[in-house]
């Protein structure tokens, strides 16, 4: 750490009487191992999760890390709402984004329905935009955050500043600042406001500006990077054996993006690069996430140039809401209406594994459809259950202060992993 | 009535179709609907009911018969050999969505207001074979929207879609010609006979039958959304018919009983007085135990209990009598008679209940007990009559009394000294007792009624117990402990198994699968 200061064995302390240099090396004061909790309610931990360390100093020596403290039983609520009700609790599993959550659960539904196909272009689009806005804000939550807790406050409120600017943006959009609830099965529930293009094309030039900032002050930064550089390494081996996903296992050079390796929406059709780290440490995380969010603002850029004017939800009644004039004035329309709402959209029997890139990886939906109007099952693959387990992994050896960063490069979100 | 089959080639005579390119062999005189119900093709309709004859007057079932020029109803239809039957051709969904059309090109929009909206037919066949946006908007025709046909029914006449149920159920199960169809087209419309009022003792199986809103309950009307009830499937107590029903609740309340479909017991159907015992289980409950008439724990109760009836049988066993009560269930009724001979040691049982009724042909029983049957198989030949109980009143032969359940029987009561009563209402008995504990009721507790035919039928506990009732056999149970005995029944099944292998003639009942209360907005649209 500082080279000023005393290599350990430089400074001894001894017991017993008489010159201390006479004694033998191994008569150093015996250190016990010390329990020691982090959490579930700390100032480091964003996320209520709880850490029991057994450290022995400032070393840790073995780490359980405890997670459930926000269990919401998403699953089990899911198996008694209709398959639209469960949109806003896919809101709050990754609550930083939540449009990412949105698509993912709309895409394996659809998939069910098979009607995955039809969903008209221009809401495929706008859930791509929407979804990439949402990743940008899950990354600079995640670098923000991190850097705030190694000290760099100025960072903190540069994205924090940038992050508002887009939430902004889908509060327009969605009427929600934070829980948008905005995708529906078969589409988007509205279109993107008038304005919306320019105004996204303004922000990502200043959200660009904010970022090259961040990256000039972190980047090179001696502090930032001795609390960073070969911190918590993670090889591609074990990121493969414990399932890491996302920029986690992309840091790890395990170049897998769902959105490349298995196309969805219409990404296959963008221009874009996938960044893989070479070391795996967390300066090898925050510099893929810095990367990530530039690589989103190219996709933005393409899907704003081609969005394609058009519907923006499915037209079926079975599956989608008829327009309001329809359902005030005519049975037809009413009966679907009553019939959504009440009973829910039939999905037919059968069981989908429907997987997209979220916020921090593989963000996969199992459902099993009975046929009724509600999910039999709605299991959730959370991308950052798999990513905290690695925790347990690669923080022994570390000094307790590494925990901070490293846990906040892991980037777990307590609502998705906890679900 | 219902399942009168023509039988054209002898009873055993097997018939080959063919049912959407896959061949079936089905028994000749079934009609070409309930060939398609029995290996799962779903084929729409408004007017058919299982246990009613079939007019095809919806034309909502048609479909191709191979070598017919015109769709065919199929709920009329009998299947014959070599039939080849098509339900998803083209023309046959095309048609199923004319019809659809037609039924609802003047139907009110009425659904945030129907009671019948979320188990509405016209909804579900609408969403399952249509889905199309109105193409008509032309006025539509109206009618009467509030017309008071009788004790318990309201009819909406716009909302009818004139499929005829209701006047089969009169004709056919009522035996009671009330209802008719007056004008034609789109005029038509249902009503009673002029001066005629809709007031049979089955009427409110119309409001059932109906497939949408146009015949609702007065009981039920506005009272409760229907998707928001939970469906428990249990036996009416009201006579010993013992027809099977669901009970309709939510949070603890009963808001209706519809009938369950049995063909040994009840077929399809119940009585309005069946329908409307569910008002007395929120009724004038006891709620608390009562000692010498004031609230009690309990604890204290049953320790009560337990010194006045020890008491009473070291003292003198022969003036200590126990009644049994044929309301209540199996259970109860065999850990009472136990406690009786077992720890009470006195063969004083009596037999009681409610005094004998009005009766007919069709559902209801003169018995207005649930459980007459199973009362004297478990009381078994030494059990005595009401008659009995009356009688030892009156000379005075009986000091103590417990009773289980409600009686008629019991009085004059001068000559009791003490008089421990289990009672689910408020009543004389109650106020007169030195002890009175709070019984729960048919609708609150898992249990058996043995209806008159020597059935064994399952009740499922739908709502929590009224206040601190308790179900009978517990409290015997727990009287037994604070006696001294070592009991140890858990639940009601327990319970039963034992008296199944002790009574004679229960040897072949059977407790059935445990039934979980099913909330109607995901019962699939049952309609």
């Amino acid at each position: 750490m500082n080279d000023h200061a005393p290599s350990p064995t430089s400074r001894r302390v001894v017991m017993g009487f008489g010159d201390a240099a006479n004694l033998p090396e191994d008569d150093e004061l015996p250190t016990e191992s010390m329990p020691l909790n982090m959490g579930p309610s700390h100032p480091a931990m964003h996320g209520t999760v709880r850490m029991v360390l057994e450290v022995e100093g400032e070393k840790v020596r073995t780490v359980d890390v405890q997670i459930g403290f926000l269990h919401r039983c998403f699953e089990k609520e899911a198996e008694n709402a209709t398959w639209t009700q469960i949109f806003p609790y896919t809101d709050r599993l990754n609550y930083v984004s939540p449009m990412l959550c949105n698509v993912g659960y709309a895409l394996a539904v659809e998939k069910l329905l098979d009607i995955d196909d039809k969903i008209p272009e221009r809401a495929q689009f706008i859930r791509v935009i929407v979804g990439e806005i949402s990743r940008i804000t899950d990354h600079l939550t995640c670098l923000a955050a991190s850097a705030m807790e190694l000290a760099a406050f100025t960072v903190f409120f540069y994205l924090m500043k940038a992050r508002e600017w887009l939430w902004e943006l889908l509060e327009e959009v969605s009427g929600a600042r934070l829980t948008h609830s905005y995708v529906r099965i078969g589409g988007v529930v509205a279109d993107l406001t008038d304005d919306f293009c320019p105004k996204l094309r303004d922000i990502l030039g200043r959200c660009r500006a904010a970022i090259a900032d961040v990256d000039k002050m972190l980047t090179s930064n001696r502090i930032f990077r001795d609390r960073m550089d070969g911190i918590g390494i993670i090889t591609r081996d074990d990121a493969i054996g414990w399932g890491l996903t996302g920029p986690v296992g992309r840091s790890a050079g395990l170049a897998y993006d769902v959105r490349k390796d298995h196309p969805y929406l219409v990404y296959d059709r963008f221009d874009f690069d996938v960044p893989v780290g070479s070391v795996g440490d967390n300066f090898d995380r925050y510099a893929v996430r810095l990367e990530e969010m530039r690589q989103s603002m190219r996709i933005l850029e393409q899907a704003m140039d081609r969005l394609p004017a058009g519907p923006i939800l499915l037209d079926d009644a079975r599956v989608a809401l008829p327009p309001k004039r329809e359902v005030y004035n005519t049975i037809e329309s009413m009966i679907a209406h009553f019939k959504l709402i009440m009973d829910g959209i039939v999905v037919p029997p059968g069981e989908i594994y429907s997987f997209t890139e979220g916020g921090n990886g593989e963000l996969g939906f199992y459902i099993v459809s009975d046929g009724t109007g509600r999910p039999w099952k709605c299991r959730v693959r959370p991308p950052c259950f798999a990513n905290t387990a690695v925790l347990n992994k690669i923080l022994p050896g570390l000094f307790i202060a590494d925990i901070v960063p490293t846990f906040g490069m892991i980037n777990m979100i307590g609502g998705e992993c906890d679900r | 009535m219902a399942g009168e089959k023509q039988a054209a080639s002898g009873p055993r005579a097997k018939v080959k179709i063919v049912i959407d390119g896959r061949p079936h062999e089905f028994p000749a005189g079934l009609t070409i609907l309930e060939a398609c119900q029995r290996v799962g093709i779903k084929v729409p309709f408004f007017c058919w009911h299982p246990g009613l004859s079939a007019p095809a007057v919806c034309r909502q079932c048609l479909v191709e018969i191979r070598g017919f020029p015109k769709p065919i109803p199929s709920c009329y239809t009998p299947v014959a050999d070599k039939m080849e039957v098509i339900t998803n051709s083209p023309k046959v969904l095309d048609v199923r969505r004319q019809m659809l059309e037609f039924t609802l090109l003047n139907h009110p929009i009425d659904c945030p207001i129907c009671d019948k909206a979320g188990e509405c037919l016209l909804q579900k066949h609408y969403f399952d074979w249509d889905v199309r946006l109105a193409r008509n908007d032309g006025s539509k025709v109206r009618k009467a929207k509030v017309v008071d046909l009788g004790r318990h029914i309201v009819l909406d006449q716009e909302r009818c879609i004139l499929c005829t149920r209701c006047i089969r159920v009169c004709n056919e199960v009522a035996r009671q010609p009330d209802l008719v169809m007056a004008f034609r087209g789109d005029r038509q419309l249902l009503t009673t006979a002029p001066g005629q009022r809709l007031d049979n003792p089955y009427s409110l199986n119309t409001v059932d039958v109906c497939p949408v809103g146009a015949l609702t309950a007065k009981d039920f009307r506005f009272s409760m959304r229907a998707w928001e009830l939970w469906a428990t499937p249990s036996v009416c107590p009201g006579c010993a018919t013992g027809c099977n029903i669901e009970i309709h609740a939510a949070h603890d309340v009963i808001r209706r009983l519809i009938p369950r479909p049995n063909p040994a017991v009840n077929k399809y159907w119940m009585c309005d007085e069946g329908r409307l015992t569910y008002k007395r289980v929120h009724q004038d409950r006891l709620v608390a135990p009562l000692v010498a008439g004031a609230p009690a724990r309990w604890a204290a109760a049953l320790a009560e209990v337990a010194r006045l009836m020890a008491w009473a049988r070291d003292k003198s066993p022969s003036s200590l009598g126990v009644v049994l009560s044929a309301q209540t269930s199996n259970e109860d009724l065999f850990a009472f008679s136990r406690l009786a001979s077992e720890h009470l040691r006195t063969d004083r049982v009596y037999l009681a209940g409610a005094r004998e009724g009005w009766c007919d042909e069709i559902l209801v029983s003169a018995d207005k007990n649930p459980n007459t049957t199973g009362a004297k198989l478990i009381g078994g030949p030494t059990v005595r009559t009401a008659a009995d109980l009356k009688q030892d009143l009156k000379i005075g032969v009986l000091k103590a009394l417990l009773v289980l359940g409600e009686a008629d029987a019991v009085s004059p009561l001068d000559s009791l000294q003490t008089l421990v009563v289990l009672a689910s209402h408020q009543g004389p008995l109650v106020t007169a007792a030195s002890v009175a504990l709070p019984l729960a009721m048919w609708a609150e507790t898992d249990g058996t009624f043995t209806n008159r035919q020597g059935k064994v039928q399952r009740l499922h506990a739908a709502i929590a117990p009224a206040g601190q009732s308790r179900p009978g056999w517990e409290i015997a149970a727990r009287l037994a402990r604070a006696m001294g005995a070592a009991w140890t029944y858990a639940n009601a099944k327990q319970v039963f198994s034992e008296a199944r292998d002790k009574v004679m003639l229960m040897s072949g009942a059977d407790w059935g699968r445990p039934e979980s209360p099913v909330q109607l907005r995901f019962a699939n649209s049952r309609g």
